[in-house]
């Protein structure tokens, strides 16, 4: 009789545990669990047309002796809407833009400081000192936007400067449109300018 | 006919039978989801780049890299010269950015491993879901926070249909990391809400800027063309054609 009771038990035992495995594979295979990480690409059970003919931005295309979806604009072609920045020197861009072509309004002056904070400021730091995130680990600091030289120049060398770069700083001409450019100018005169506030408030307390 | 053994045998058989095929058909439909075939995809790059020290720690905006997403459909992958805007000088001798280095002497793209894939046959925007100001970690997750990046949402119509539906109850509004234009840096001109019509005009008088009073203006699209004016969110369009076209 003992030995029948200790079956009975064994098969309670075995069957529970399936059960618990089964919940477990259940409860895990329902919450789609992100801790399944994978390195294979998903898996495409039904392929419907997910992958077609067409030819998409970036995409790997064997068609080209590159491989690549993207092609090089033809020499001597000009894309349509293509803002190309001409001037090579200062002089030319000064000649070019007499002045900002932008209003300074709030939204201009708002997208200045998006734009700003999102190019500029991995190196010239929020307040234009020099002192961005990316200065920290090692890029060579830029001088300080507010100095009286920066504050010297005009709209357009500043405007060339985000344009064709500087020294280390490359030309933001691919990443920024011409009005955002012109944008970041207004802003970088709005932060020169609270710079100077800034130290006039602070020698004039020094003073008193 | 059968003893009283074979029969029940028979019988649990069968039971058993119809349990297997049953659980199986339901594992398929559930097992087979794209919340659990296409959530998780973590491929291995060519290069160890890392989201979570270039945002997070860096604070470096999405948008730096990923230029372009808010005019275009497609979110550019960044170009080997993004790269070298701070390579150039940053970590030169890294063994981790030998790949960079290559791809920068060789003029030779580097072969990204693509995440996020839709169906060729869904048209998404990323440029209108960035100008109604949804931020990227609404479909990304919080890629700032990954080491290396893995595709967290399902990305089935059902999925889209979801938010398109109840837009308030899964869209992450834009977050500064993002760099989305949102028009909240306006309220340091002393503007609580942003309002796209009208504003205060500035001017600018030997390199100063000075307020000349509250006026009405009409942003012409001309004078800024490339800016790109932000609207607020709401219900995504439900029709067929908004994206199968």
């Amino acid at each position: 009789m003992g030995s029948m009771k200790k079956t009975v038990r064994f098969r309670t035992i075995f069957w529970s545990l399936v059960g618990i495995a089964f919940a477990i594979f259940w409860v895990l295979l329902l919450s789609g669990n992100i801790l399944w990480t994978s390195d294979t690409p998903p898996l495409q059970v039904i392929r419907d047309m997910d992958n077609q003919m067409r030819i998409a931005p970036q995409e790997e295309y064997p068609f080209f002796p590159d491989r690549s979806s993207d092609r090089p604009p033809l020499p001597y072609t000009v894309p349509r809407y293509a803002q190309v920045y001409t001037p090579e020197t200062v002089d030319e861009a000064l000649e070019k833009y007499p002045e900002n072509p932008l209003p300074v309004t709030e939204f201009v002056l708002a997208r200045g400081k998006n734009r700003f904070e999102t190019f500029c400021t991995p190196c010239h730091g929020v307040e234009g000192k020099g002192d961005g995130p990316v200065v920290k680990r090692g890029f060579p600091a830029p001088p300080d936007l507010n100095r009286d030289i920066t504050r010297g120049y005009p709209d357009a060398q500043i405007f060339h400067i985000i344009s064709r770069g500087q020294n280390v700083m490359p030309g933001y001409a691919n990443k920024l449109s011409e009005a955002d450019r012109w944008a970041v100018v207004h802003y970088v005169r709005w932060l020169q300018q609270r710079a100077a506030q800034t130290t006039e408030s602070s020698s004039m307390e020094a003073g008193e | 006919m059968f003893t009283k053994d074979i029969d029940a045998k028979i019988k649990r058989s069968i039971g058993l039978t119809l349990f297997v095929l049953v659980a199986s058909a339901v594992s398929a439909y559930f097992g087979l989801h794209p919340r659990v075939t296409d959530v998780g995809y973590r491929p291995t790059q060519p290069i160890p780049f890392s989201h979570k020290l270039h945002a997070d720690t860096l604070g470096i905006k999405c948008m730096y890299c990923h230029t372009g997403v808010e005019v275009s459909k497609h979110s550019p992958v960044p170009e080997t010269q993004t790269c070298m805007n701070c390579h150039i000088a940053v970590g030169i001798d890294n063994p981790k950015l030998a790949g960079v280095r290559e791809s920068w002497e060789q003029n030779k793209p580097i072969a990204w491993r693509q995440v996020h894939k839709l169906p060729e046959y869904v048209h998404f925007n990323h440029s209108v879901h960035i100008l109604a100001q949804i931020d990227c970690a609404s479909c990304h997750g919080e890629v700032e926070k990954m080491g290396v990046v893995t595709q967290m949402q399902p990305l089935t119509m059902g999925w889209c249909l979801n938010c398109h539906r109840n837009p308030e109850k899964y869209v992450v509004p834009a977050r500064p990391i993002s760099g989305i234009f949102t028009g909240t840096e306006m309220a340091a001109w002393g503007q609580s809400k942003p309002t796209w019509g009208s504003g205060r005009w500035l001017k600018v008088k030997d390199g100063k800027i000075e307020a000349i009073g509250k006026q009405e203006y009409q942003f012409v699209a001309a004078d800024v063309a490339g800016i790109v004016i932000p609207k607020k969110p709401s219900k995504g369009p439900e029709t067929c054609s908004a994206c199968h076209y």
